[in-house]
């Protein structure tokens, strides 16, 4: 078809005025129906290119590194598999999200586990990288706030307030900032310790705590942005730490301290007696980190979801959604050194989503599956592995 | 001959004897030769044959080398003319389409990534200013795609096509990408609209530019290769060597008749000589005059243009991995080396696009001066960049420098240089056109010319030697 430029201009014109709300969905600009339509690309995973569903014969080690948040999961699901498949043995790591795309695109790791999508300029480095979800995690705000009444209170917060927060602008629990958002409950005087990520190549909880803030607050964006390594602002008794564990410990550690956890931390968090706040979401209500409310996120997410699965989540909009959720991605190159390796690598992978057994431990964590049109869209992408 | 020839009747036989009917005759006395005698390695026009079967053998082969001269001559005006013109009209103006569909794309995604992150939460995710920029980028991208596609083009190659038709199929993807991340981030939902900037980016940096770039390289060649058609030897070379056979068959053959026959001039071999010469001095001038407008319009218009416009690849390229840098933050990508790889390759310094174009190209001197300094004010701003401490500098700071547009900032610097190498690349262009055009009509008319000059070498030839024939008969 010849591109005429006046039909590229009337699509332009035409998505423009197709912004439709509903039932607590976006719906597609283009009017596009499903997810992925968008690209006009056909599915990958034709019959002919069948994912296999159990590893090559032979003994084989599958290098895993990268996220902290999925760390807890692959450690179970590595034990799991070698149960199931005895000559298949998963070595895991946790470097953090950048070492995990890192190693898997210079091939020191057959899976990078990220909290983020790959950003273009991976991709534009190395073109061969594919990012595919595995589950759906979000991440809690923690803190460490002795005589809080009624004890076992949910301290609301929003964007605004964190990024005020982690400015140094509100630095005392009992601010009127934080005050006004929780009527009924008694904050103490204690000051405000911000505790961060500090792994020099960078975590995805960065990434999505800074993405949720650059959301809700226009100065942070401007200011600090988001990515997985973020110029902090000094703030006075701040701390930086490492993986979601040090944040833990750090905050248990820390009296009057807030900190950004992934999921997976939850119960950890819960058994060292920190908090953990209810977020506004896009309609307003504040939210607690749960199955039914990331659901509820990733959900209003579905239909806008494109083929490379590469989409931001953060304050889904939903009236239950809670506002920090993102798919946990393993990023894999599509080129494989041999057809064993890449055989190998589409069986775990087809294993990790889409069967009852795998999916079995992402309660443990509190993930939650992947919905279904999104575990279709995976299975395409763990097809384009050769 | 026994006697001096009287004063020349063409009617009058070269010998005594009165004309007697040839049935009654005996065989015709040859006349006697007065020629010295044949020395070796020279071209001897009777050996042992008779006179009229020299004449008859003279006549055939002038007819055939004025046939062979004729059509090598047509041909070979024709095909220098259609590949001049062919240069002017199809290969240039495809080549210069391709180029500006590369550029556009790249600026495109430049400016819609650029605006993205310029305009925070809750603003117009795209300002009037920046969309009607990002519109007329994507539209010239489109109408030259369109351009590219109908032409009658000199590449024929399934990668063409195939390149042609990843851009037919990657541009409505692309802009529904950037269409979509405009509506998400007026709906507030930033990060969701910034997604969609990197899956706008990757489309066109994975599937785009590389196609774009291919078309390019190809359409290029194609420009190389009709203007290299145009002003290449070997044709004429054929057909000055076939002119000099035929013009010395007919020196000698006059040469001949003139000691045979003591008239001095032949009119009918004259004619054909002057056609020949004639001819092919207006050949030699024209493809002369044709070589030398190609020569200038490619030396000092076509090459610097290659030049700047490949200098302005390069500077879209280290642009966009300055973007790139920006919206990545992962930690784990860093586009310096690439961003200061572009820079060199740019120039100004020795062996540097900047500077290739400014020793061929005085037409755009000012301009190519022009692109030397503010490529060297973008080479301070990208060092400035990444020179930041992150200890003390702010992704403000980060931003301010990139996409900002106060006089010290990379955005500002590299908006003067496309400006410059804009104004160079269309300062050589005008060289190339006009030399070009002059170049194309240089062979105008010849090709009719020569033909009639063949017919007039035939017709002379025939006339000349049938008259000396008919004395025979």
């Amino acid at each position: 078809m010849v591109l005429n430029y006046r039909t590229v201009l009337a699509i332009v014109a035409t998505s423009t005025m197709t912004l439709v709300a509903g039932c607590g969905s976006v719906a597609e600009p283009d009017g596009a129906a499903g997810a992925g339509t968008l690209t006009g690309k056909t599915s990958a995973n034709r019959p002919g290119d069948a994912i296999p569903s159990t590893p090559a014969p032979g003994k084989v080690t599958l290098k895993e590194d990268g996220s902290t948040l999925l760390l807890p999961l692959f450690s179970e699901w590595a034990t799991e598999y070698n149960k199931q498949f005895s000559n298949v043995t998963i070595s895991t790591d946790s470097g953090g999200s950048g070492q995990g795309i890192s190693d898997a695109s210079d091939g020191a790791v057959d899976i990078g586990a990220s909290d983020a999508f790959l950003s273009v300029g991976n991709l534009v480095q190395n073109p061969n990288m594919l990012n595919i979800p595995l589950a759906v995690a979000g991440q809690q705000i923690n803190y460490n706030v002795p005589g809080l009444r009624p004890a076992g209170a949910h301290i609301n917060l929003n964007g605004k307030v964190l990024a005020a927060i982690y400015e140094g602008k509100i630095r005392n629990w009992n601010a009127a900032k934080i005050a006004d958002l929780n009527k009924g409950v008694s904050l103490p005087n204690l000051p405000i310790v911000p505790l961060h990520r500090g792994e020099p190549t960078g975590a995805g909880d960065t990434f999505l705590f800074s993405s949720f803030l650059s959301t809700e607050d226009p100065n942070w964006y401007a200011k600090y942005g988001f990515g997985a390594i973020i110029d902090w602002p000094s703030v006075p008794g701040a701390k930086a730490e490492t993986g979601n564990d040090g944040m833990v410990a750090g905050c248990a550690a820390t009296r009057g301290c807030i900190a950004y956890v992934g999921i997976s931390d939850f119960k950890k968090a819960a058994d060292a007696g920190l908090g953990d706040a209810a977020l506004r979401n896009a309609f307003g209500n504040f939210v607690t980190p749960s199955p039914a409310t990331m659901l509820a996120a990733v959900n209003s997410f579905i239909s806008a979801t494109p083929d490379n699965e590469t989409i931001s989540m953060i304050n889904g909009p939903a009236p239950t959604a809670y506002p920090i959720v993102n798919y946990e991605y393993a990023i894999v190159s599509k080129t494989q050194r041999n057809a064993v390796k890449a055989r190998d690598i589409k069986a775990f992978l087809n294993w990790a989503i889409n069967t009852k057994d795998a999916k079995s431990f992402l309660g443990g964590v509190q993930f939650i599956p992947l919905p279904a049109p999104i575990a279709q869209l995976a299975d395409d992408q763990i097809a384009r592995i050769k | 001959m026994t006697g001096p020839a009287p004063a020349a009747s063409y009617a009058a036989p070269p010998t005594a004897p009165a004309p007697v009917s040839p049935r009654l005759s005996a065989a015709p006395v040859p006349p006697v030769s007065h020629a010295p005698p044949r020395r070796r390695g020279r071209l001897s026009l009777t050996g042992d044959r008779g006179t009229p079967t020299v004449l008859q053998t003279l006549l055939v082969g002038l007819i055939i080398g004025s046939l062979v001269w004729g059509v090598v001559a047509a041909l070979t005006v024709g095909q220098h003319s259609s590949a001049a013109k062919e240069v002017a009209s199809t290969s240039e103006p495809l080549s210069l389409a391709a180029q500006r569909m590369y550029l556009s794309l790249s600026d495109a995604d430049v400016k819609a990534a650029t605006s993205f992150l310029a305009h925070p939460p809750g603003g117009t995710p795209m300002p009037l200013a920046d969309r009607q920029a990002y519109d007329a980028d994507i539209a010239n991208a489109a109408a030259e795609l369109a351009t590219l596609r109908s032409a009658s083009t000199g590449v024929d190659s399934a990668k063409f096509d195939k390149d042609l038709a990843a851009i037919s199929a990657g541009l409505p993807i692309y802009t529904g990408y950037v269409q979509r991340a405009q509506t998400y981030s007026s709906l507030g939902f930033l990060l969701t609209g910034g997604s969609f900037i990197e899956n706008a980016s990757e489309e066109m940096h994975l599937v785009l530019l590389p196609a774009a770039s291919d078309i390019y390289s190809q359409e290029n060649a194609a420009l190389t290769s009709a203007s290299a058609q145009a002003t290449g030897l070997p044709l004429i070379v054929v057909c000055l060597l076939v002119a000099i056979a035929v013009g010395y068959v007919l020196l000698r053959s006059q040469r001949w008749l003139t000691r045979r026959t003591h008239r001095r001039i032949n009119p009918g071999l004259l004619l054909a000589t002057a056609a020949l010469a004639i001819s092919t001095i207006w050949m030699v001038i024209a493809f002369a005059s044709a070589r030398s407008n190609f020569g200038e319009g490619l030396g000092h218009g076509s090459t610097p243009a290659e030049s700047l416009a490949q200098a302005s690849i390069a500077a879209q390229s280290g642009r966009r991995f300055e973007v790139l840098n920006l919206i990545s933050r992962s930690g784990a990508s860093s586009f310096q080396a690439a961003i200061t790889d572009a820079q060199k390759r740019i120039g100004p310094g020795s062996g540097s696009l900047l500077d290739a174009a400014a020793s061929a190209s005085p037409s755009g001197a000012g301009a190519d001066a022009a692109a030397a300094r503010d490529a060297k004010s973008w080479e301070s701003a990208s060092v400035k960049v990444f020179s930041l401490n992150p200890a003390t500098s702010t992704y403000a700071d980060l931003t301010g420098l990139v996409i900002g547009t106060g006089s010290g900032s990379s955005q500002a610097a590299f908006e003067k240089l496309e400006t410059d190498l804009r104004s160079g690349i269309a300062a050589d262009q005008v060289v190339f056109r006009a030399n070009a055009a002059s170049g194309s009509t240089a062979f105008d008319g010849l090709e009719v010319a020569a033909i009639i000059a063949m017919l007039a070498m035939i017709g002379g030839s025939a006339w000349g030697l049938s008259r000396r024939l008919a004395e025979y008969r």
